[in-house]
């Protein structure tokens, strides 16, 4: 049975989110009533810090017929939707001239493909993101833009990574090369953030006119003051105008889209949960809603900033992870480094089993989905950018031949994946980063 | 050190990675093993680049540093170099070439080696020229990128504009960092999150201070299970009956205004008088009635109106004739009998409205018999100039009226319109960043003193993190702030606004914040819990703000004998006779005093299953000395499995020794970490290490030794003018929130100089901070509007 859920009693629920698995005529309107429009397709980026270790996660084999290594023991179940992509690299994570600092190049490499400034504070810079090239060209679509998430929120005091500003291990999103995007880490705030506003009942069409009202006129007062200011002041004053107008253009799309509906049963989280596990449950549970209401379209996830020294009990490691990433080929922390790997994989592959239970035209919400997992570092001890961990889930809408290991040529940019996921997306681009063409021989 | 320089640093990464790490090390070493050296040559006048550097690096660098057909020979190119002010702006890479020459690395023993005494010489000379900053020119004051408000300074400003505590920032993302510091112009940035954020906030906080006084609607309410007086009757299906001169009835919270009650009773009628019923409000009998049913099928209504204030009220129904038969028995009753079946009241009309708050009403102020627009005009003009912390012209005021206008063409009532008018105030960007304009004409690169008010938001942003107070502002207004400036300081550092300072500055100049992140193994730590965690934090921050209020000199950071503790961290330190979970003040024991020795600095320094001298020794030369070692090279050497020595911490870490690659920076580090190795992982004391005996001792690279903790502090307390100058260049870039760059040093050299006068005092570093050219002035930009 289908429910509007007025914003009063959205806000009123209590209690972790329930997803059910959608029948079909709980679909989003726009999905299910246009049986020959086919579901849009949806990509999403989640990112592991560290690198992996390598030698029990790449197949022995390549092509379909091949065993899950030890790591990725935990996608059996959807082995058949996930593609292993071997050998791909990302330069611009390398020093290339700027001496250390491997975990805020990576971090800030990933989805860019551009070299980081090596700065402590001024002028921080990057390059523009994937997922922003994409939410720039298809943001007008949906309620929001894209979506990005975090699991650690505090930044660190003092230097983050020699001598690189914390900005770069915090996000993988990127608008423009100097504006990074902050990660939400609380599953309540982004809750009330996809789901908050969405009926057009008059009272909420008259405040969203009054908001709408307030907004002009600050982007009055900031066109004013930017005209009195003069060098770095404008940029930022630049910054502001551009959030605001952000914010402008998606009150006036709200307006136009149809409303959003929940899955009965629907409920709204509680504060984030101290377990780590859960968390990343819930934050799972919240990209598929997102996906399933179509109210965004472009997700990055980082499962732990670049950099992290988390410790891990669960899996038995009780130190912190980028130490014993350090490991000096010593055989009990690879034990460790691989205990968290596998970790990992197996809260992606909850995200898997999530997006795959939920049906959607022919198949499920993860047929239409590209979600790339991975990290810009190879082995933690080396700080190597070459033979990362790469994996690509979801059938790109019937675009991508999943259940296979590939093998890609020696130092082909992680950035060519992209470009092809982008071009399926419906937003190509010629070039990105460091990108040397659109990576073939997915589909 | 705080300074940046890009392309000096790019030049020396090109190096061989090796070497690289000994030149960077050159400018840390060289500092803390001068101490003895003279500073200035014994040159009558002052060295300059020209004169004394350059023959020496023609004659024996540019060989193999110099150019051929223009083109660079070497990855280090020191012909580029024309006078004392290139040298100046490359400060990295000449505090390199100073190391190499001390140690003897260059040139290069196949080299002709220079004569003894040229070789001192161009040392001396080099540091001169360094040393040499002119500082009597026209000062180059910097110019700070205009500062969004961050997380706790918007929280703050809000509480103080609007009076009430919201934290409203708490779902805010997190700031960004930078030197250090969060409050840093040039890395605060806006991001359409955040900007969402501040609508939100604004929206809320609004609503929740000004209220739209809207009158109870009237709804009726009937009374839930009448209660009968005692031996006067029984309750029945929710109503009574009344058989003696008691009442039955229920209380009730009602708000303010008019109230019509209504009793359904029917009777018994036994006698010659029919039964006689009262409607009681609170005991008191409002009205009088004559009961004239006389059965169940008979219901009466009997109906009073009255006015109630708001509160608990008891309504009832009382008996006022009962009447007992004579042939009246229990098996065969036969007496007067009052049935109440149920008492329903509906209202309130009329109600009063309820008051407003008194920030509302503070808020809301106007002068009296004003039109609503009129009112309105006059509040938000004494908002904004509060939000704005300026004045603002009548056309300013009149264009936020507009959003005004609009509210009241959607129908919106009075007190939402100002809601939408302030919230606008709140969102707009010159509330949320601190704004400094250029004169109009101002040439580019010229310097200007900051506006009065200018300085009063610097002033109140740096002490207080937040608005200035009335009494800054209105100094401010009357030009009259620089006149007083020094009263003011010692005004602010008093209030107990100060604390934000302490939290803010101490807690990121001292790391604390990982402290909240820390997760020492609860095997190895089983009495570490959140309590102790707190405690510690407590200490350190009552110990800094101590330190400020009583205006002691900044060196009983390095070394005090008092500390603050409860009876949990006294009970972790060892000390006797504390209790009670409030902090005092105490007399340190032997083995501890200052900062170097709280739990909380040492846990922060330390590995989740043990102490980490690397990480201490790093950390006092990152945060207290200004000196911090360069970064690991990225191919850290694999160690030879078979080579680790068994035994102490101490002897395991020798391998940093003993590899010469390893040894540059680790000689540094480790004696400094070592020093501290009888305190645990979480800080506790400790006489052994596992089955180890611990050895304290140690030698730092410039030779002087040290027997332990308390020897190591006093060879820092030596170094006072290195300590002072690290604790300034912080607090100077927090103050002005930008990094410092090299000409900032005349500044730092003059508030340093003002310390060594002082005693160190801690007003005397905010005092001078404050008068600081780059605190006091600003580089315009010239460009036309």
């Amino acid at each position: 049975m289908m429910q509007r859920i007025s914003r009063r009693t959205v806000l009123r629920g209590l209690g972790t989110v329930v997803a059910l698995p959608a029948l079909e005529a709980m679909l989003p309107r726009q999905i299910r009533a246009a049986e020959k429009v086919a579901a849009p397709r949806r990509m999403a980026f989640i990112y592991v810090p560290n690198g992996c270790h390598m030698d029990d996660w790449t197949p022995a084999k390549e092509g379909t017929d091949y065993e899950l290594p030890a790591i990725l023991q935990p996608l059996a179940p959807v082995k058949d939707d996930v593609m292993i992509l071997t050998g791909l690299m990302c330069d611009k994570a390398r020093p290339n001239g700027d001496g250390a600092g491997d975990h805020a190049r990576a971090s800030s490499a990933f989805l860019t493909g551009a070299q980081a400034r090596k700065t402590a504070g001024a002028n921080f810079r990057s390059g523009i993101s994937a997922d922003q090239i994409a939410a720039q060209k298809l943001g007008d679509q949906t309620r929001l833009a894209s979506l990005e998430l975090g699991i650690e929120k505090f930044r660190g005091t003092g230097n983050c990574d020699s001598g690189y500003s914390c900005v770069y291990e915090h996000t993988l999103a990127w608008r423009n090369p100097t504006t990074p995007l902050p990660t939400e880490v609380d599953p309540q705030i982004i809750f009330d953030r996809l789901f908050s506003e969405n009926s057009n009942d008059p009272e909420r069409l008259k405040r969203r006119r009054l908001r709408s009202s307030v907004l002009d006129a600050v982007l009055d007062d900031a066109h004013s003051l930017e005209r009195t200011l003069g060098g770095a002041d404008r940029q930022k004053l630049d910054q502001y105008l551009s959030s605001v107008r952000d914010i402008e253009d998606r009150i006036q799309r709200a307006e136009k889209l149809p409303p959003v509906e929940l899955p009965q049963g629907t409920k709204r989280p509680n504060e984030p949960p101290a377990d780590l596990t859960d968390h990343l449950h819930l934050m799972s549970d919240l990209m598929a809603l997102a996906f399933q209401t179509d109210v965004t379209r472009i997700i990055t996830f980082m499962f732990a900033r670049e950099g992290s020294d988390r410790s891990y009990p669960m899996a038995g490691v009780k130190e912190g992870h980028h130490t014993i990433t350090h490991h000096q080929n010593k055989p009990e922390l690879l034990a460790k480094i691989r205990a968290i790997n596998t970790y990992h994989i197996e809260q992606f592959a909850y995200l898997l089993g999530k997006l795959k239970s939920i049906p959607e035209g022919d198949g499920t919400l993860l047929d239409n989905c590209m979600i790339a997992y991975g990290s810009a570092i190879g082995d933690g001890n080396r700080h190597n950018h070459d033979d990362l961990p790469v994996l690509l889930a979801g059938r790109g809408g019937g675009t991508i031949k999943t259940g296979r290991h590939t093998r890609v040529e020696r130092e082909t940019p992680i950035n060519n994946l992209w470009l092809a996921m982008l071009e399926r997306m419906g937003a190509a681009t010629k070039q990105l980063g460091d990108s040397t063409g659109v990576l073939q021989g997915l589909g | 050190m705080g300074l940046s320089d890009r392309q000096g640093v790019k030049q020396t990464m090109r190096l061989a990675s090796l070497g690289m790490m000994f030149w960077i090390l050159a400018g840390a070493a060289a500092v803390l093993a001068d101490d003895s050296a003279p500073r200035k040559a014994d040159h009558p006048a002052p060295p300059t680049f020209a004169k004394d550097v350059l023959p020496f690096l023609k004659a024996h660098c540019f060989h193999c540093h110099g150019t051929e057909d223009g083109k660079n020979k070497a990855d280090l190119t020191l012909s580029k170099y024309a006078d004392d002010l290139s040298v100046q702006q490359d400060r990295k890479v000449w505090d390199n070439v100073l190391h190499m020459l001390r140690t003897g690395e260059m040139p290069p023993m196949e080299r002709k080696r220079p004569p003894a005494g040229e070789l001192e010489a161009v040392i001396e000379s080099i540091e001169g020229v360094m040393a040499n900053l002119d500082c009597s020119k026209a000062p180059n004051v910097g110019r700070v990128t205009v500062r969004r408000l961050n997380r706790d300074e918007y929280n703050n400003t809000i509480r103080d504009l609007l009076g009430v505590d919201f934290q409203p920032a708490a779902d805010f993302p997190q700031d960004d960092v930078g030197y250090g510091f969060d409050n840093i112009g040039d890395v605060l940035s806006t991001t359409p999150l955040l900007f969402e954020r501040y609508l939100a906030a604004a929206e809320s906080i609004l609503e929740k201070v000004i209220v739209v006084p809207e009158t109870a609607q009237p709804k009726d309410i009937r009374l839930q299970g009448l209660r009968v007086s005692r031996g006067m009757g029984e309750e029945t299906n929710g109503g009574g009956v009344l058989y003696g001169e008691g009442e039955a009835g229920n209380e009730q919270f009602l708000d303010a205004g008019d109230y019509n009650i209504h009793v359904e009773v029917y009777a018994k009628q036994v006698g010659d008088e029919k039964v006689r019923a009262a409607i009681r409000l609170n005991r008191e009998t409002v009205k009088e009635f004559e009961v004239t049913s006389s059965s169940r099928n008979q219901l009466q209504v009997l109906e009073a109106k009255v006015r109630v204030q708001s509160g608990t009220a008891r309504v009832g129904a009382g008996f006022l004739n009962p009447f007992v038969a004579p042939d009246h028995t229990d098996e065969t009753p036969h007496r007067r009998l009052l049935f109440v079946r149920s008492i329903v009241i509906d209202g309130p009309y009329n109600s009063p409205p309820p008051p407003a708050s008194a920030n509302q009403n503070k808020l809301l102020a106007h002068a009296e018999g004003l039109e609503p627009r009129e009112a309105a005009r006059e509040i938000i003009t004494r908002f904004s100039t509060r939000a704005f912390r300026r004045p603002v012209k009548a056309e300013e005021v009149e264009r936020i009226l507009r959003v005004y206008d609009i509210a009241e063409k959607e129908g919106e009532k009075y007190e939402e319109r100002l809601r939408l008018a302030l919230c606008r105030v709140l969102v707009s960007p010159h509330f949320l960043f601190r704004v400094e304009n250029d004169p109009p004409g101002a040439k580019p690169a010229e310097t200007y003193k900051i506006s009065e008010l200018e300085l009063a938001s610097r002033l109140s942003y740096f002490l207080w993190s937040t608005m200035p107070d009335d009494q800054l502002f209105n100094l401010a207004l009357n030009g009259e702030l620089r006149k007083n400036l020094d009263t003011q300081v010692q005004r602010m550092l008093k209030d107990k606004k100060s604390s934000a300072f302490v939290e803010n500055f101490g807690g990121q100049w001292l790391t604390l914040g990982r402290l909240a992140l820390v997760a020492p193994d609860i095997n190895y730590f089983p009495q570490f819990d959140d309590d102790l965690r707190a405690a510690m934090q407590k200490e350190t921050e009552l110990f800094l703000e101590d330190i400020v209020r009583e205006d002691r000199s900044i060196l009983h950071f390095l070394d005090a004998d008092f500390t603050y503790v409860n009876a949990r961290l006294a009970r972790h330190y060892g000390i006797d006779g504390v209790y009670g979970a409030e902090f005092r003040k105490i007399k340190t024991p032997a083995n501890r005093g200052g900062l170097l020795t709280q739990a909380s600095i040492l846990t922060l320094t330390s590995n989740p299953t043990r102490t980490s001298p690397v990480k201490r020794g790093k950390w006092i030369l990152e945060q207290l000395l200004g000196t911090p070692p360069p970064p690991p090279p990225p191919d850290v050497p694999e160690i030879d499995e078979k080579k680790i020595p068994t035994g102490s911490l101490r002897q395991v870490m020798e391998q940093h020794r003993a590899n010469p690659i390893c040894a540059s920076c680790h000689a540094r580090m480790d004696p400094i970490g070592f020093a501290f190795e009888n305190f645990d992982g979480i800080g506790a004391y400790r006489e052994k290490d596992g089955g180890f005996s611990i050895d304290p001792s140690g030698e730092l690279p410039d030779g002087k030794k040290f027997d332990g903790p308390s020897g190591l502090k006093t060879i820092l307390k030596e170094k006072k003018e290195l300590f002072a100058r690290s604790l300034t260049e912080k607090i100077l870039t927090y103050g002005l929130g930008r990094g410092l760059e090299f000409y900032d040093k005349c500044a730092v050299d003059r508030i340093i100089a003002a310390l060594e006068k002082n005693n160190y005092r801690f007003s005397t570093l905010i005092v001078e901070t404050v008068h600081s050219d780059p605190f006091q002035m600003r580089t315009a930009t010239g460009e036309k509007p």
